[in-house]
């Protein structure tokens, strides 16, 4: 009797150390809660209201950890052995020893319910806790997005440097691509034949504007080359400021269609000049109509 | 009335801008040579230090560790003065070039609105009007001349051409 007693002595300080160790801990996981709410912005008003709304019923979420580890304590965990260890129990010793050490689903029998109702208790405990969840989610999303977005602004940083890197220690990458000088070429040649045959009947800008429409159709039979789209200080504000990256591609490959036209333009317009000026130098002829040369 | 070559004055001026733009990085270094004064004192003090890490090659930690110890120091000292000249020479090197890339821009500029004040009411070439239909006025621009290439579109289509034409050469 006397050791019963001292040994349930020793158990209760060991409970109330146990007790004041889970109190400490809960404390700290009460202050990680609101660190993160004051990290995400989400203010102490805001979490009050929501708090007084819904939460009163139910514990945070930081607290689900805690709880179920203490209940899971207090109760019998949910194992598959634990046919095993109510039957070592209660059970004779003369069982097999691989009926011991088996989880056989005939041992499980009888005590299946009580197994059930574990899991049962189990899933009650999150179900109440769900709503923690919600409030819990915002400060949540809005922690991830800015990290999220944290993270996509150092990855494109780390771009931006390494693209000026190569760029100032290499030359630059290739524009002149099969087509381009296709175009080009077409267009000098275009302005040459315009300049001799065309320009007293039309206008030159005609034949440009029929030529530049069957670039569109020919584009299709060159082989495509991939271009590495840089990333640029405007790219990389553009991403962050919450544009899709589809749609900053598409814009730039636009951009890039228009300054291939601007550039066939140039080409044909300064050949057409440039042997308009050689004919008049040779004096093949004079141009007829409009202002003359002084 | 329009000057009978002011074209190829404007493709002249704008093919040496661009020339000059793509020859500026060595220009720059060539001066700072130029104004380097003890570019000799660098190589000798790499020389030094070659030698002096050869000769701790040579030495054995364990059995000299003071003289291979006092041999380290020195290579050390020499290696930071050396750090530092290097230092000096890149930041000179360094302001050499913003002076030549900033002489460059002003003389372009100069250049540009120069040839932009000549050629304000004179086209560079004539063509007939009907030619450069519809766009004639927006050629023509800032001269009004009927059939008249201005020289801000002659300007805008040579630097287009040259800065292509010198891609394609390089």
């Amino acid at each position: 009797m006397e050791s019963g007693e001292s040994a349930e002595e020793k158990t209760a300080p060991a409970s109330a150390a146990q007790r004041r160790a889970e109190i400490r801990r809960r404390k700290l996981l009460m202050n990680s809660e609101d660190r993160m709410n004051r990290i995400v912005g989400f203010t102490k008003i805001e979490a009050e209201t929501k708090a007084g709304a819904s939460l009163r019923p139910t514990e945070p979420r930081f607290h689900l950890d805690l709880d179920r580890t203490e209940w899971s304590s207090s109760l019998p965990r949910p194992t598959p052995f634990l046919p095993e260890a109510s039957g070592l129990s209660s059970r004779s010793h003369s069982a097999t020893p691989e009926r011991r050490g088996s989880p056989l689903p005939d041992s499980s029998e009888p005590h299946a319910g009580s197994i059930e109702d574990d899991i049962i208790g189990v899933r009650q405990r999150p179900r109440g806790e769900r709503a923690s969840d919600d409030v819990g989610g915002p400060p949540r999303e809005g922690l991830q997005k800015y990290l999220s977005r944290f993270d996509d602004a150092m990855k494109l940083r780390g771009q931006l440097a390494n693209e000026k890197a190569t760029q100032e220690g290499e030359s630059e990458p290739e524009e002149f691509d099969p087509f381009r000088v296709f175009r080009l070429v077409g267009s000098i040649l275009l302005a040459i034949f315009v300049r001799v045959f065309v320009c007293k009947y039309l206008s030159i800008f005609a034949p440009f504007l029929t030529l530049e429409l069957a670039y569109m159709g020919l584009s299709k039979y060159f082989p495509k080359v991939e271009k590495k789209t840089q990333t640029t200080v405007l790219t990389a504000a553009l991403l962050l400021s919450g544009i899709p990256s589809e749609v900053i591609n598409r814009s730039m490959d636009t951009y890039r269609r228009m300054g291939d036209v601007f550039a066939d333009l140039c080409a044909y317009f300064f050949t057409f000049i440039i042997s308009n000026e050689i004919l008049l130098l040779i004096g093949s002829e004079t141009p007829d109509g409009g202002a003359g040369p002084q | 009335m329009a000057a009978g070559y002011a074209w190829f004055l404007v493709l002249g001026s704008v093919f040496l801008c661009n020339l000059m733009k793509t020859l500026l990085p060595s220009i720059s270094s060539f001066l700072s040579k130029l104004v380097q004064t003890d570019a000799e004192l660098e190589s000798e003090m790499r020389a030094e230090v070659q030698e002096m890490k050869k000769e701790q090659l040579s030495i054995s930690m364990m059995d000299e560790f003071a003289r291979y110890a006092r041999l380290e120091r020195k290579i050390n000292k020499m290696t930071d003065k050396l750090k530092t000249h290097v230092k000096s020479r890149t930041g000179q090197q360094a302001k050499m070039k913003w002076v030549v890339n900033i002489a460059f821009y002003i003389l372009q500029a100069a250049l540009m609105v120069s040839l932009i004040w000549k050629y304000y009411s004179d086209p560079v070439t004539v063509v007939p009007s009907r030619w450069i239909a519809p766009v004639e006025r927006l050629v023509a621009f800032p001269t009004g001349v009927a059939g008249g290439v201005g020289i801000t579109c002659w300007l805008v289509v040579c630097n287009k051409v040259v800065t292509l034409g010198l891609y394609a050469v390089s």
